[in-house]
């Protein structure tokens, strides 16, 4: 059995940021045409099961209507999983911990960053196609969903080995201690979460719209990830101190006086100086430990409120999904004459088994 | 600091007034004491109070049937709204409009409409009128998802884009036409799908949260005031009362589930939790801003009664105006 | 009689629908909210769940695709219903009723033919205000092509709008929303009402009053309380208002020599003054005082109770205008 499972999140690409930025809307008929992709190129590349993450859009039944992959005579199959909906990100985190029980082989997730997260938070060594279904996103990519279907069916189907093609991407993982009050008692509260880009720490009282609007309200950043050809959130610490997204490290960065001034486009096409008081490089693993009130925002967007007397304790490891390799995935399939018609399948001897520009 | 406790309290405000009103006006229909048709914006407060507190006083709003959130959050006075429910001769529209057609071009509240999708072409015409005066004035239409389905919206937004208007279109999504789900009537579940089609951008936010809705209309308004030309917010938001009146009467279109659950995210408990937490406000305070404004309203319940009724003679008072200038 | 089996004014338009449908696969229905939910009259109720959603069809609020969708429905051989919910609606969709659905007909050189039936809701006196209580009849009466019919009890409604379905032609159903929940009389078996013939709701002999709708009953009341003073009044009720009997209205004319015309609709460019000029050509030796119309003043509906109730025609204007007319003589 080669199972591989699809996650398309609804609400990715509506959001504020299209407000704030000239970033483009994704709609629900671009994201079915993607899916409708994948499904075909990964039935086509050998899936046997296909998962789709059940959505209150509908957009997943769509995207599989009419194609008659039932599972008879040797067809494959497609499924919409029986999971309770919510309409929230809590969708995707239980989808994706339910491909994860159902052990698909890969997961195909169209969104941004924040989708990602929450696929990661669900499973967290998920190997993984992300595409981007948005601007502005650092982790996933803008793959199409023919080349993402084929390369997850041919990972699942083991004729691609993940251990050839499967990066093992980092993450920020976040560790939030906050005390509760409730009348007289109070009570400490810990939770565990994750991001994949980037952890904020913002001064604000509300989780809000989400994104990040004003630059002087960012109090400190610390990237896995942090690229200067990024724009928003994230284009700081890449401006300031950029990290590959297969470095060995991540970075710390202190917004205040008394240090560098740097020009950061915080919405695409609209530069703002920050002053950064820190830059400090961290070595994976290492932790660091933030304290005082603030809104956390995970890859960009506000999410957790802490109060003054939580404590955030973070670190940069390598811990994130298994991120799949498409180029390299269907080269090596087309090297092995995996995509001839059935009969030669006959590996080329000649073929060594590597990708190029891998 | 991100949003100012002055400018939450005052998006707080709004909403309870919003919610105080039409509380009181339910009660009152529920007793048969108001005539006529009667549509509660009860649930879907942070949408009409989120959106107006990021206008001027001076800039436009075209509404919907559902109107009188829009009117309350613009700074409507509760006295001549609850007289005009009453279709009392000092109402907002001396007992002529009532409740589908209230109004007050003072505060530039182009009136609530019985037609559905009529609003959203006004507010184009006022947004025109806005920048030929150059005054920087914005216009901002309220509209509901079923009325996405109407031509007369479709044409509007199409023009506004062709014209760049200094326009914000602010759709309250709340699931229903009617009686009818949204996925019975139309083939995508986001409005903002239709944005794209005309060339402005569109964006959705949590209809239950006064912050979220304010962040985006800052925004919205923002651009339209400096020239970037229309855009369009969708706030999720959902009717605590049922289409006209309040009881569901027994009609089943909505789950009692689906009801209650939307309940929990009243945006108004939602806000206060939120504030007393960040210690902006206390629960003290907060009850002594709904007394104060409770008081305001039993104070327009009680002008209303006591406002007579307009007279047979004013049938005719109003259709047109006179060109001697007299209204 | 006792047995007599008694039907509301709203389930008797059911009942027509129900009967059409049972009797012709062709007949489907399509409108805001009235499959489920089965009409925010309930003049649709429980059609859904005998036909189903392909014959019963809850459309979106699109005025104009719904009329258009009857249009394109019956030029291509199937016998739609569309329903307006209230008539201040029409105005949405006017182009399709009044540029297609009454012209294709004709501009194709007759070769076209549709059977189309579109149903609305008239009528004032609920304090819904301007948009919602209008009668707009005057402005559909003038169009060639439709043709208009407004029941004014529950009989007249059944036999009307099965004939509104059976017709060939476009027609367009006015139920009056305070006439809804009116019971009378209503045999259980199909029949149809003759469109374009009128009905002497009361014979009489000293004025004719010509009245539809709510009015024909506000006449009712009227002409019993003149006939305490004597007068005895003949109540014609049209029913259809386009094509409109004329023959019978100014057969009786010619018998009573006084005419008095109303109507919930604003006076001025209302039916009265069509049907006044009939009489005037038809029986103008006839007359004894010039035919006298009764209407609303010219304004919009106005919302507040105390308004409307002076604002719409009732028995009392009626018997007050009839004095007047018959003062005259
Ligand atoms: C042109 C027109 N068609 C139909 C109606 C009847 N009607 C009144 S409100 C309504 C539903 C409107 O739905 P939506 O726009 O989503 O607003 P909501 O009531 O949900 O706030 C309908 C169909 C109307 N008033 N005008
Ligand atoms: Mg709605």
């Amino acid at each position: 059995m080669s199972t591989v499972g699809i996650i398309v999140n609804p609400n990715a690409g509506k959001d504020i940021r299209r407000l704030v930025t000239p970033a483009t809307h994704t709609s629900d008929v671009t994201k079915v045409g993607i899916v409708r992709r994948a499904i075909v190129a990964a039935a086509e590349a050998g899936a046997t099961r296909i998962l789709l993450m059940p959505d209150r859009h509908r957009l997943a039944e769509r995207a599989a209507e009419g194609l008659g992959l039932d599972g008879r005579d040797g067809r494959c199959s497609v499924e919409i999983v029986d999971e309770p909906l919510s309409g929230s990100r809590h969708d995707t985190i239980a989808a994706a911990r339910r491909f994860w029980k159902e052990q698909a082989g890969a997961v195909i997730a169209l969104g941004g960053d924040g989708t990602s997260r929450d696929v990661a938070l669900g499973w967290p060594d998920a190997p993984l196609i992300a595409i981007s279904t948005g601007t502005n996103n650092v982790y996933p990519s803008a793959i199409d969903g023919t080349s993402a279907g084929a390369a997850a069916a041919l990972v699942a189907a083991g004729h691609v080995d993940i251990a050839v093609v499967g990066r093992r991407s980092k993450r920020v993982t976040v560790r939030i201690d906050d005390v509760v009050v409730e009348g007289d008692a109070e009570r400490t509260v810990s939770r565990d979460d994750l991001a994949l880009v980037d952890l904020a720490f913002i001064d604000a009282q509300f989780v809000g719209a989400r994104a990040v609007r004003d630059p002087n309200t960012v109090r400190a950043v610390i990237a896995a990830v942090a690229t200067p050809a990024s724009t928003g959130l994230s284009s700081i610490a890449g401006r300031v101190h950029p990290v590959d997204r297969w470095d060995d490290t991540g970075v710390l960065i202190r917004l205040g006086h008394g240090g560098r001034r740097v020009r950061v486009p915080l919405a695409p096409g609209s530069f703002t100086t920050l002053d950064i008081a820190e830059v400090r490089p961290l070595a994976l693993g290492e932790s660091v430990e933030i304290a005082g009130k603030c809104v956390l925002a995970f890859d960009g967007e506000r999410d957790v409120p802490v109060s003054e007397r939580g404590r955030v304790t973070v670190r940069v490891d390598k811990s994130g999904p298994l991120l799949i390799d498409v180029d390299a995935t269907l080269i090596i399939a087309a090297r092995d004459r995996r995509f001839d018609e059935k009969q030669t399948t006959t590996p080329d001897p000649e073929a060594d088994g590597a990708p190029h520009g891998h | 600091m991100d949003l100012p406790v002055h400018v939450q309290l005052d998006l707080h405000r709004r909403m309870v007034r919003i919610r105080l009103f039409e509380e009181a006006a339910g009660r009152l229909a529920e007793s048969n004491r108001l005539p006529g048709f009667l549509h509660l914006y009860v649930g879907e407060e942070a949408v009409a109070a989120g959106v107006c507190g990021a206008l001027n006083d001076d800039d436009h709003i075209t509404s919907t049937h559902r109107g009188h959130g829009h009117l309350v959050a613009k700074g409507g006075d509760f006295n001549r709204m609850m007289a005009e429910l009453m279709g009392k001769a000092t109402g907002y529209c001396k007992g002529k409009g009532g409740s589908m057609h209230i109004s007050d071009t003072s505060l530039g509240m182009l009136g609530a409409n019985g037609i559905v999708g009529a609003g959203s072409p006004i507010a184009v015409g006022a947004a025109f009128a806005n920048r030929y005066r150059g005054r920087g004035q914005v216009a901002v239409a309220f509209f509901g998802d079923g009325s996405t389905n109407i031509g007369a919206f479709h044409e509007a937004a199409n023009m506004a884009c062709a014209l760049h208007l200094p326009i914000v279109f602010a759709c309250e999504n709340n699931e229903y036409g009617e009686f009818t789900p949204r996925d019975k009537t139309m083939a995508i579940t986001d409005i903002v799908d239709r944005a794209a089609g005309y060339g402005m951008p569109g964006v959705i936010v949590d209809g239950m949260d006064v912050i979220a809705v304010h962040e985006a209309a800052v925004e919205a308004v923002e651009r339209a005031r400096t020239g970037g030309g229309p855009s369009l917010i969708e706030a999720k938001t959902y009717r605590f009362y049922n289409h006209h009146g309040v009881q569901n009467l027994g009609l089943k279109y909505r789950s009692d589930d689906e009801v209650a659950m939307w309940k929990q995210r009243d945006p108004i408990f939602t806000l206060e939790d939120r504030m007393i937490e960040n210690k902006a406000a206390t629960r003290d305070q907060f009850d002594a801003i709904w007394a104060e404004l409770r008081a305001g309203i039993e104070a327009a319940i009680a002008f209303a009664d006591e406002s007579p009724y307009p007279t047979p003679d004013q049938i005719m008072v109003g259709v047109y105006t006179s060109m001697s200038g007299a209204n | 009689m006792a047995d007599e089996r008694k039907l509301a004014y709203v389930m008797a338009f059911n009942e027509a629908v129900k009967q059409q449908m049972e009797a012709d696969p062709n007949v489907f229905c399509a409108g805001e909210d009235i499959g489920a939910f089965g009409g925010v009259f309930g003049t649709f109720g429980g059609l859904q769940a005998k036909f189903g959603a392909d014959r019963v069809v809850d459309t979106p609020i699109s005025e104009q695709a719904i009329v258009g969708l009857g249009v394109g429905a019956a030029v291509t051989g199937l016998r739609p219903i569309v329903d307006l919910m209230f008539m201040d609606f029409i105005c949405v969709a006017l182009d399709q009723i009044v540029n297609q659905a009454a012209k294709l007909k004709y501009m194709f050189g007759g070769d076209a033919v549709l059977p189309l039936t579109i149903t609305t809701a008239g009528g004032g006196g609920l304090s819904a205000a301007a948009q919602h209580s209008q009668s707009l009849e005057a402005l559909l009466c003038h169009i060639p092509g439709l043709k208009v019919v407004m029941p004014s009890n529950p009989y007249d409604m059944k036999g009307l709008m099965t004939a509104c379905i059976q017709e060939n032609n476009p027609t367009v159903m006015i139920k009056h929303k305070r006439l809804l929940g009116m019971t009378g009389h209503v045999p259980e078996e199909s029949y149809s009402i003759p469109l374009g013939k009128g009905n002497i709701l009361r014979p009489g002999k000293d004025v004719t009053i010509v009245a539809y709708a709510r009015m024909a009953n506000e006449a009712l009341i009227a002409a019993d309380e003149l006939a305490k003073d004597g007068i005895d009044c003949e109540i014609i009720d049209p029913r259809t208002l386009q094509p409109l009997d004329t023959d019978l209205i100014v057969s009786s004319v010619k018998k009573t020599n006084h005419a008095v015309v109303v109507h919930e609709a604003v006076r001025f460019g209302g039916l009265g003054g069509e049907i006044a000029s009939q009489i005037q050509e038809l029986a103008f030796d006839y007359l004894d005082a010039p035919v006298t119309r009764i209407g609303a003043p010219f304004s919009p509906v106005p919302f507040s109770p105390a308004l409307e109730q002076h604002y719409i025609p009732d028995s009392k204007t009626i018997v007050q205008g009839i004095r007047d007319v018959m003062a005259r003589v």
